[in-house]
């Protein structure tokens, strides 16, 4: 018998990684995750309509093409005319060919753009996330779900879905027909085939967990990869090339021996499909000799019957073939509804305050947080900040400085106490609203491989040139932004690593300049940035901040001299506030600190 | 394509043994149509239930070596995907590990991750095909072509031109795809780039409020794969079921010209039938394997680019491995970023000593880290030289130069993984005594007390779970570990308060003994305890002496005094 056995491997693609916090490794429903599959495909009703439709009529030429050969045949032997039926023949041949390359072509647009539309909406999902959960992920791992496990589900639908649908409308079609050639033979042909779904069945039970292991293993591997290259030059600092390489090669040892069990074993399923056909061939071969004797049943209609017992196997060996690449997809999809079904941010209130010009008024009351809830790092801060006032933060590293201002920001919630604004909870107010309050320069350093000038407008795109230029003045930044060769238009084509540290830091404040939000936060602004300069963005910042409330973390005291308070942090407690001759007069934390740095 | 070939070649007995298995299999399925035809033509046609037994058997037989033989083939051909598979990522992951940053950072990060995963997945998927497919395929084809001519010569004439117009069409398939796939992979890799960009960003883009314009650069990178996927794809759907419409109407003229046979033939005809499907499905395997090749050829000119890529800083012919004391000496060095136009030092020297400390001041974007980078050779100077001992850094073996060169940048970069397993980078034999005294001189001791798990605490990639300063100073004790004869301490503590660095500085200094410090900061008072300073303004040395020295000397250290200190 003929074998269609071009199956692809099952693909190796991308999945899960090393978590360090939740582990998704719930027992696999395959069901379900199905179900939730088709549920996205549901929404592209047209296209699935048409695909069905072309998926039945290119089975429909593969029901009756072996039939017409049939009658072909059942003329010569009988020497009548041929002519109609073979040029009836040719003529499904050739509305085959046309069926078939509209439902490829229409196949490639609908998985593609399945794909787009399960990969977009996995990113917006991903960007509507807390930090907590970007916090514990590698980036490598979440990389390869956004492209691998996503490709994987679209080669899946393109590969499988198209031959199973035209695979289970054969079937049905040629089930009816050899159910009128002839009943008992069909009997036969069903009975072979029940025994090739069992055969099925039992080994795909046991390479379903294999696959779903390399899927995972191969999330580990891209995670090593992703953080090892993208921090090469410690890596080599340290002489660990060699000792990354056999990381590299134990994880790379581990997916290879599950790669192999797992393809190995679903290797058994063509071949024995293929004994188990042919067997049957022979068995309805023995019995069609038998009726054909009793003048029960014609030759031709026996020569028809075999050409359908060979069709008829197939679409059961294509269905082996697509199992293991579904279930693939379908572990790469339940990695991607695991994101999708992450706790998103808290979703604004019913009726959530708007808020366009707020006054400023911040107020910390008892506030308590960790980002382990029984770790906490913030314990009980309490703290009025009336409208413009410049508050200085300042305290040993650790001391929870930072995270006050992740709350601020609602990266994160208060575990307990409230946070107001203007009189209202944060968490009252529209997320969105919130954050635009808020001109926030991070200690983080991070921009984008584009332009300088969008990195200044980022958040801000509507701003016009002269602006983005005014806050680049502001910050200091415009004297070495126009000496690079492109000036504004320099690309950042290493994603500012091209830099020096004080320039990303005045590029990151130029950005929170051209914000221009009623309330500034400065984390460690100007930590890198020489002191000359410093002093410049310091007398632009302070017109800038002028009348607006503005927290500013500093460790050169020198900077927060002339803050309206200074707040003192230990251990995630207030210890002191005070203006700067208060807190010097108090002779505590403050002074001491103040001392270390001048040396005096 | 060499490529593939030379791995191949590495696992040539798996390969072979999957050959000859393969033979083996397509031989055996080659008898299985016969045995069918004569089924039908002695058994059947004749009411023969013994004949049918007979030639049943027999056939059944034949299955059965069939599959045991496509058993056999599969695991060898699996291995061999994977042993291929497996050596190319390795390969391509080591090759890595050697090149220096500016190559990795020409070919993005994002990219080398496509590579080493995405592009090797399609290099194994066609390896694993090739020893499925394309062998056997070919053999059924001709075998099916020599059975249809000793049956049924008549039809002769149709093979040939059929033959030619699969090829034709196989040919152009592979001529048209080729580029569709090699976009498809570089679209692929502005994928990845965007999303990684987007993870290293995550806290700006909310701060910013600007998950709109994420999603728009996301969706723009997400849209144009698509576009190439559909054009790939396209290109695939138009050959596939052109290639079998040729094989089907060469079925249509085999009846055509049977019907003028004698009826007699009707079980050759039948047979004829049969092998024409055959050829059929041995074509459209051909042509799939052909657009994987396709795909594959692609990916494995991706993979080569990086085999082949020259590591940008060369390593010397005769690397020397002298006992490192610590002497640095920068004579007129001078440098620029590749693809930069401004030099970003110009004609720099100095000295440092063993024992000495030199501290190294300047403006923000002056040089400062540029200068201490040519130390460890990240880059190499443009012109003048770089000294350790009196031997040019160029010259001497990148491991040892290295081991004895130790960095504390100020963006402390730390792994995924326990605070234990970050700080054996230094030294991965470090005692417990060693890990302790390292934690107490960068006053990292008190992080650990801290945390929940010690020294076994896990942390996220880069650190997240630790503050600027908390990060910093588990780096520096990393970065002691090494027990280093140059230390460099890139503005490492700029994160750290005022009375926590002064006590870090302190240790350090009892720490350091005879070896080579070079202090980076904005601070005076963090460097001016140094044995020298170093001020640099725009890439150019503005003075080179002691504390005392510059106040008088140099403008440039002046006014930064002022700006810090006041008059």
């Amino acid at each position: 018998m003929a074998r269609q056995e071009y199956s692809t491997p099952p693909p190796m693609k991308g999945g899960h990684g090393r978590n360090i916090g939740k582990i998704h490794e719930k027992p696999k429903n395959t069901g379900a995750t199905l179900k939730r599959l088709l549920s996205v495909l549901k929404g592209n009703k047209k296209g699935l309509a048409l695909i069905l439709l072309f998926a039945v009529l290119s089975s429909a030429s593969g029901i009756f093409s072996p039939l017409i050969i049939g009658f072909v045949i059942n003329c010569i032997t009988t020497g009548n005319a041929v002519i109609l039926f073979i040029s009836l023949l040719a003529g499904i041949y050739v509305s085959t060919w046309l069926v078939n390359f509209l439902q490829s072509i229409l196949m490639a647009v609908f998985s593609q753009k399945i794909t787009y539309q399960i990969r977009t909406s996995l990113f917006e999902t991903m960007t509507g996330l807390p930090l907590s959960f970007f916090d514990t992920k590698q980036h490598g791992e979440l990389m390869s779900r956004l492209t691998n496990d996503v490709d994987n589900i679209s080669s899946t639908i393109a590969d499988s879905l198209s031959s199973l649908l035209s695979s289970i409308f054969t079937m049905v079609g040629i089930l009816i027909v050899m159910l009128r050639l002839s009943v008992p033979l069909t009997l036969v042909a069903l009975a072979g085939t029940a025994v090739i779904v069992i055969f099925t069945r039992i080994v795909t039970n046991v390479t379903r967990p294999l696959f779903v292991k390399q899927q995972k293993d191969l999330g580990a591997l891209n995670g090593q990869i992703e953080e090892t290259v993208s921090a090469i030059h410690i890596v080599k600092s340290f002489n660990r090339q060699d000792q990354v390489v056999s990381d590299f090669e134990k994880l790379n040892d581990t997916l290879t021996h599950t790669a192999l069990k797992a393809q190995v074993k679903s290797g058994f399923i063509m071949p024995v499909t293929m004994v188990i056909n042919n067997l049957t061939f022979v068995v309805i071969s023995i019995i069609s000799a038998d009726l054909a004797v009793k003048g029960l049943i014609a030759i031709g209609t026996i020569s028809s019957f075999l050409l359908y017992i060979r069709q008829f196997s197939r679409p059961f060996i294509e269905i082996a073939n697509v199992y293991n690449n579904f279930l693939t997809a379908v572990a790469g999809a339940e990695r991607i509804f695991g994101i999708i079904d992450e706790t998103p941010e808290p979703a604004d209130k019913e009726g959530a305050l708007r808020i366009t010009a707020p006054r400023g008024d911040i107020s910390f009351k008892d506030v308590v947080f960790g980002y382990n809830p029984q770790k906490p790092i913030l314990k009980g801060i309490s703290l009025d900040v009336p409208a413009g006032t410049k508050v200085a933060v300042v305290g040993p590293t650790g001391a929870g400085k930072t995270t006050l201002i992740n709350l601020l920001t609602r990266f994160y919630d208060v575990d307990g106490g409230s946070i107001t604004l203007d009189g209202h909870d944060l968490r009252d107010y529209k997320m969105s609203d919130l954050r635009r309050a808020f001109g926030v320069v991070l200690q983080d350093t991070v921009l984008f491989a584009e332009s300088i000038k969008y990195n200044i407008s980022y958040g801000h795109e509507d701003r016009s040139f002269e602006e983005i230029r005014a806050a680049a003045m502001t910050a200091g930044a415009d004297s070495f932004i126009e000496k690079l060769p492109e000036g504004y238009d320099t690309l950042l084509e290493r994603g500012g690593e091209e830099l020096s540290h004080g320039e990303r830091q005045l590029i990151t404040i130029a950005r929170a300049v051209l914000a221009d939000s009623p309330i500034m936060i400065l984390d460690e602004a100007t930590s890198s940035v020489d002191t000359l300069t410093e002093q410049k963005i310091q007398s632009a910042m302070l017109s800038v901040t002028e009348g607006r409330t503005s927290f500013i973390i500093a460790h050169r005291l020198s900077t927060i001299k002339d803050a309206d308070m200074i707040v003192v942090m230990v251990d995630g407690m207030i210890a002191e506030t005070g203006t700067h001759s208060e807190l010097l007069a108090l002779d505590g934390h403050y002074a001491k600190m103040y001392h270390a740095q001048t040396g005096r | 394509m060499k490529l593939i070939f030379r791995y191949v070649g590495k696992h040539f007995g798996l390969f072979i043994t999957a050959i000859i298995f393969l033979i083996i299999e397509s031989v055996t399925e080659i008898f299985q149509p016969t045995y069918m035809s004569m089924i039908v033509d002695e058994g059947v046609t004749r009411a023969d239930s013994s004949a049918i037994a007979h030639y049943g058997i027999i056939m059944l037989i034949i299955a059965g070596i069939d599959a045991g033989a496509a058993i056999v083939r599969s695991i060898f051909s699996a291995r061999l995907g994977q042993m291929v598979a497996k050596d190319l990522r390795r390969d391509v992951y080591k090759k890595t590990q050697s090149l220096s940053l500016e190559n990795i950072e020409r070919i993005s990060t994002a990219s080398i991750i496509t590579r080493i995963t995405n592009d090797v997945t399609q290099v194994q998927d066609f390896v694993q095909g090739v020893t499925r497919i394309i062998f056997r395929a070919p053999i059924i084809t001709v075998s099916a072509i020599v059975m249809i001519i000793l049956r049924t010569p008549w039809l002769v004439p149709t093979m040939i031109i059929v033959i030619a117009i699969s090829a034709f069409l196989i040919f152009l398939n592979l001529k048209i795809g080729y580029p569709k796939f090699a976009f498809l992979q570089k679209r692929t890799d502005r994928l990845n780039h965007v999303s990684r960009e987007y993870l290293t960003s995550v806290r700006v883009v909310k701060a910013f409020n600007a998950s709109e314009t994420e999603h728009g650069r996301f969706n723009a990178a997400s849209a144009s794969l698509r576009d190439a996927g559909i054009s790939a794809m396209r290109t695939m759907a138009l050959f596939g079921p052109l290639i079998n419409l040729t094989v089907n109407l060469s079925i249509v003229v085999l009846l055509w010209l049977a019907h003028s046979q004698d009826a007699s033939q009707i079980g050759r005809v039948m047979a004829s039938i049969n092998y024409l499907t055959q050829i059929m499905m041995s074509l459209s395997m051909i042509s799939m394997i052909f657009n994987r090749a396709v795909r594959a050829f692609a990916s494995s000119e991706r993979i080569g680019e990086i085999l082949t890529e020259e590591p940008a800083l060369k390593s010397p012919d005769t690397p020397l491995k002298p006992d490192i004391k610590g002497e640095v000496v920068f004579k007129n060095v001078s440098f620029s970023y590749p693809g930069a136009e401004m030099r970003t030092l110009t004609d720099i020297s100095f000295s440092a000593l063993p024992g000495q400390t030199i501290g190294i001041i300047g403006p923000t974007g002056s040089g400062k880290s540029t200068l201490v980078n040519l130390i460890p050779r990240f880059y190499d100077a443009d012109s003048g030289g770089v000294f350790i001992d009196g031997v040019k850094v160029t010259q001497l073996d990148e491991h040892s130069l290295r081991s004895a060169v130790s960095t504390a940048a100020q963006r402390a970069v730390l792994f995924t993984g326990t605070i234990r397993e970050n700080l054996m980078w230094g030294n991965p034999l470090a005692t417990p005594e060693e890990i302790d005294s390292a934690l107490r001189i960068s006053c990292a001791d008190e992080i650990v007390d801290r945390v929940e798990n010690g020294l076994d605490t896990l942390l996220g990639q880069g650190g997240v779970n630790l503050s600027g300063g908390q990060k910093q100073r588990v780096s520096l004790a990393r970065s002691l570990l090494k027990d280093p004869k140059i230390l460099i301490l890139d503005d490492c503590t700029s994160a750290l308060d005022a009375t926590t660095e002064a006590k870090v500085l302190r240790s350090l200094r009892e720490y350091s003994g005879d070896i080579t410090v070079l202090l980076i900061s904005q601070r005076i008072s963090t460097v001016r305890k140094a044995d020298r300073i170093l001020c640099i303004d725009e890439g150019r040395v503005q003075g080179f002496d002691t504390h005392d020295e510059l106040m008088k000397t140099c403008d440039c250290y002046k006014a930064i005094y002022r700006s810090q200190i006041g008059n």
